[in-house]
């Protein structure tokens, strides 16, 4: 090994074990114009203080490096000390309830406009619905530790999209409601860039995987290729040409029941489509449909994803 | 006030009713002891599991999978510093699920020390069934475990200069049911074994740098991908279809490993005036790439004759994929928001490879391929959002993309070499608009609307004249809450008369009642309609056949319901039920074909009722009992039909 990387080792490991210097008594520093500190709170709303080193916000407290006004209860709420003097009222302090919801979303942005997958946030459907940081998030009282949710995840988006909770109640499903999934694990719910696939339309807000493809690829890696004969149908319009992603009948869920009503949809001869643009391949006449072996099609095209060895995704 | 805050959060505990679950805990309320410089929280809770399964067992593993065993349902542990400067860490936060026998499994842990560092991890494992193609006789089983897990350090979080290191891993293994199609079309398929052994590894190195108002990220990273499965038969193989007598098989070997990495960059610059604009640009590269090598043997006979045929085909892909996307958003004043989006794609897939295959010993072709699939795709987004009033706002979009496809398809056939090349473009115009209305204290009313036209789309299933609609409105009281929501999507795809058309809509209704801390109720209906109509073309005993349609309908009926009570203090119920009925179409065929009338619609009936019980033994102490009933049954294939029996008991310890 390096002296070079042992130095930089040794560094790192320094970094990380160094103790934090104690947190700045808020009592000893002179108080901004309008501040009273975060103790002053503490009387009128004591579980949320005794609460408050549980969440993510807590850290505020303890950084040297933060302004007065950029710590504790203060940092979002804005200047206590009318709200003090007149023993409470949400029109003397910045009461997120009372907030437009532009106002809420400005308010946390100031913080956390630095995370990549927020870099949409100002063109997601779910800000141009007027849905919030403040909708999806609980500062106080929240049900998870580590984002914040008002409830859990699941439970969350379903509040809105209902739909979505029947298609989960599908016998075949990804599994959510079981926990070994989550929504986020596909959308991003603060707004993602423009998909490749599908003209880049609807849906919007996927999060996506190492290419910029589609979220299934995060977990279906075996599907990513690249494949020397590339199913130009997934790699257009992604996987949902086939595929139903949240629960459907089919054990693979399909869009149809079997497989063959599928296939044929598309491969029809009909012109225009494709990828030479003169129509997507009819079946061989050899493939007559009376045969219940040709009403398999997977059984025989059974790497219909891509494949290395056949054109015909055979083998 | 902490009495309306567990008022608000009891139906948490209610809405996590899909599956067999364990009895949540109450959030909101101070627990926890301090120790040292840190307060500590945590709970267990362990117990087993019971499923007794009437019917279709595969279906039910497919399904629902819970099994019989001991278990840790779950862990919570969060400990936090208490004055922000622990030693070591001042966050520490562990939760895990289902750990020693559930098929679904968990864990999540977040380790912090404030401006020093952040430790991320996450692990899961799934253990997935699937019988297989109902159809195909059950063919193309699956029963994999697949462990996924992620972890990722991050130096400085809080700071202008950030470094992180990220490490996942995928990983799939176990047996599957695959088929082959031998010695030619017109031969018998054969069901074979193969050992799915498939390994993702990624390793990241990013950082963040944060000067004069901009911040710059970067990351850069490595994916290794590694397939080694292998498929054998080591003894005569039984034909799927028993009546075609022309093929037989003595043995099959098939190895197919495919290797490769993924290296990849991203750049990511940002930054924001909150006054008046912000301003995000995102670059990524990735250079994709897999060697590969389809090794066959298979020996047999066909149409009396003795055959074995060994295919070997070698050679790589190679597909990187550039994009490129800034967005701009604006504040003219306080209630406008105008934001544009331009993106840009390309993905170039390329490769090659040489066949070669022996018949009998005997060398009979040797052919090579060149394959180039080639897309490009740029994109401009607008959208304007106006608060006009407090109790209003409106929102309006307009979005362009275009799309251009190469292809080069070439095959050299031992010195005959065919050639082709192809091109196609496609243009979206789509429009977007939609109002938000708060006309009283509670009341919201949402409704959106998109309208989009494509001149050529790729699939004749593609959206070309589509149009999409919703609304929903809410009522919300803090003990009362109700929704009511109606959208529907509607796609005319063309080129010639009744070439696709397909149509959704859906109507839901839920509410939810949680009049005091012992009693709360949630009810919600949910209804999905799809129709599609698809023009087909195919052969029948070597005729074509064309104009023939391909319909499908679904109907499905979902309800879902749940109540909470508190019987007497120590004592908590639950009961709740979820059914999910669909009825498919309401009658008429469409089609000639027998085989497609009977793939119409899929008619099925799917209920679950369950019944969770929690006793308060002691202050830290619980004991759980549920119990969970599921009946599914379908009308296309009976042998498809299950009832399962499922029930936990476990003892939750929380401080």
């Amino acid at each position: 090994m390096s002296n070079r990387l042992l130095w930089k080792i040794g560094f790192i490991a320094v970094c990380l074990l160094i103790p934090a210097s104690a947190p700045s008594q808020e009592t000893s520093v002179q108080l901004p114009p309008g501040y009273s500190g975060s103790q002053t709170c503490k009387p009128c709303h004591p579980s949320i203080s005794n609460n408050f080193l549980r969440t993510a916000h807590f850290k505020s407290l303890s950084d040297d490096k933060l302004k007065f006004e950029q710590k504790g209860c203060e940092s979002c709420h804005g200047p206590g000390k009318a709200h003090i003097a007149a023993k409470g009222g949400k029109t003397n302090i910045v009461a997120f309830s009372q907030m437009q919801p532009k106002q809420a979303l400005d308010a946390c942005l100031a913080c956390h406009s630095q995370q990549l997958g927020r870099a949409n946030i100002r063109r997601s459907s779910h800000t141009t619905s007027d849905v919030v940081c403040t909708n999806c998030h609980s500062m106080h009282k929240a049900a998870t530790p580590q984002k914040l949710l008002v409830k859990l995840q699941t439970d969350l988006c379903y509040g809105c999209h209902t739909n979505v909770r029947a298609q989960f109640s599908m016998p075949v499903k990804h599994r959510v409601n079981e926990g070994f999934m989550q929504c986020s694990d596909c959308h991003n719910p603060h707004g993602g860039d423009a998909s490749v696939t599908k003209m880049a339309a609807r849906p919007r807000m996927m999060a996506q995987g190492l290419q910029n493809e589609e979220p299934c690829l995060k977990c279906h890696v075996d599907k990513r290729g690249p494949f020397v004969f590339e199913h130009a149908a997934v790699k257009v319009d992604g996987c949902g040409g086939c595929h139903v992603p949240h629960g459907g009948m089919n054990a693979r869920l399909l869009k149809r029941p079997q497989v063959f009503t599928m296939c044929l949809e598309c491969h029809n001869g009909l012109g225009n489509f494709g990828r030479q643009g003169d129509g997507i391949q009819l079946t061989p006449s050899s493939h007559s449909l009376t045969d219940p072996k040709y009403q398999n099609c997977s059984l025989c095209h059974t790497r219909i994803h891509g494949s290395n060895s056949n054109s015909r995704f055979l083998r | 006030m902490r009495r309306l805050a567990l008022l608000l959060l009891l139906p948490a505990g209610l809405w996590a009713q899909a599956t067999v679950a364990r009895t949540t805990e109450e959030v909101g309320v101070d627990r926890g002891f301090n120790f040292t410089n840190y307060n500590l929280r945590a709970s267990f809770d362990s117990g087993f599991r019971t499923a007794q399964i009437d019917g279709n067992r595969g279906k039910y593993r497919s399904d629902v999978n819970f099994g019989n065993g001991i278990r840790v349902m779950g862990t919570s542990i969060a400990v936090n510093s208490r004055e922000g400067k622990g030693k070591y860490f001042d966050e520490f936060l562990l939760n895990t699920q289902g750990l020693g026998n559930d098929p679904y499994q968990n864990v999540t842990l977040r380790m912090e020390k404030f401006r020093r560092y952040r430790y991320d991890m996450n692990w899961r494992l799934n253990d997935y069934f699937n019988p297989g193609l109902t159809i195909a006789g059950g063919q193309h089983l699956q029963n994999l475990r697949r462990r996924m897990q992620d972890h990722q350090l991050t130096l400085f979080p809080t700071g202008k200069f950030q470094f992180y290191g990220g490490f996942s891993r995928n990983v799939q293994n176990g047996p599957a049911l695959s088929t082959a199609n031998l010695f030619d079309t017109r031969g018998n398929i054969f069901p074979f074994f193969e050992n799915v052994r498939r390994e993702q590894t990624e390793y990241r190195l990013g950082g963040l740098a944060q000067a004069a108002g901009l911040k710059l990220f970067w990351q850069r990273g490595w994916e290794l991908f590694k397939e080694d499965t292998r498929g054998t038969l080591d003894e005569p193989g039984t034909p799927l279809d028993p009546t075609v007598t022309n093929t037989t098989l003595s043995g099959l070997r098939r190895d197919q490993p495919y290797h490769g990495s993924t290296p990849h960059w991203r750049v990511n610059l940002f930054t924001e005036n909150p006054t008046w604009f912000s301003v995000s640009a995102r670059f990524t590269h990735s250079a994709g790439a897999r060697n590969f090598i389809f090794d066959e043997l298979a020996s047999g006979a066909i149409r009396g004759g003795a055959r074995n045929v060994q295919t070997l085909v070698y050679g790589n892909g190679r597909r990187p994929v550039t994009s490129a996307n800034l967005t701009l958003a604006i504040f003219p004043s306080k209630t406008l928001t105008l934001t544009n989006h331009v993106a840009f794609s390309q993905s170039k897939m390329e490769g090659d490879n040489n066949i070669r295959q022996l018949t009998n010993n005997t060398l009979d072709s040797t052919i090579l391929n060149f394959q180039y699939l080639g897309v490009r795709a740029v994109t401009n987004s607008t959208i304007a959002d106006w608060a006009a009033r407090k109790w209003i706002s409106f929102q309006g979009g307009y979005q362009l993309s275009e799309r251009r496809i190469r292809s080069t398809e070439r095959v050299d056939d031992s010195g005959f070499i065919d050639l082709r090349q192809g091109e196609q473009s496609n243009r979206l115009h789509a429009a977007t608009a939609g109002f938000r209305l708060r006309p009283i204290q509670g009341l919201t009313i949402v409704a959106d609307g998109e309208i989009g036209r494509q001149n050529r789309p790729f699939l004749a299933t593609s959206e070309k004249d589509y149009h999409a609609f919703g609304a929903r409105v809410e009522y919300k009281q803090k003990l009362f809450r109700l929704a009511a929501q109606a959208r529907t999507n509607a796609n005319f795809n063309s080129i010639s008369l009744f070439s696709h058309s397909s149509r959704s809509r859906t109507y839901t209704a839920d509410a939810s009642w949680t009049p005091n801390t012992k009693f709360s109720l949630d009810l919600g209906y949910q209804k999905l309609h799809l129709d599609s109509i698809t023009g087909l073309a195919y052969f029948l005993n070597f005729t074509q056949v064309n104009g023939d349609r391909s319909y499908y309908v679904s109907n499905v009926h979902a309800i879902h319901g749940g109540a909470r009570v508190i019987l007497i203090r120590r004592l908590e119920l639950y009961a709740g039920l979820s059914s999910t009925k669909d009825t498919g179409a309401g009658g008429g065929n469409y089609s000639t074909l027998p085989a497609l009338q009977a793939a119409q619609s899929f008619p099925l009936t799917y209920v679950s009722p369950q019944l969770r019980l929690s006793v308060k033994l002691r202050e830290k102490l619980r004991w759980n009992f549920g119990y969970q009933y599921y009946d599914y049954s379908e009308k296309v294939l009976s042998q498809q039909d299950y009832r399962a029996h499922t029930a936990y008991s476990s003892v939750l310890w929380s401080f």
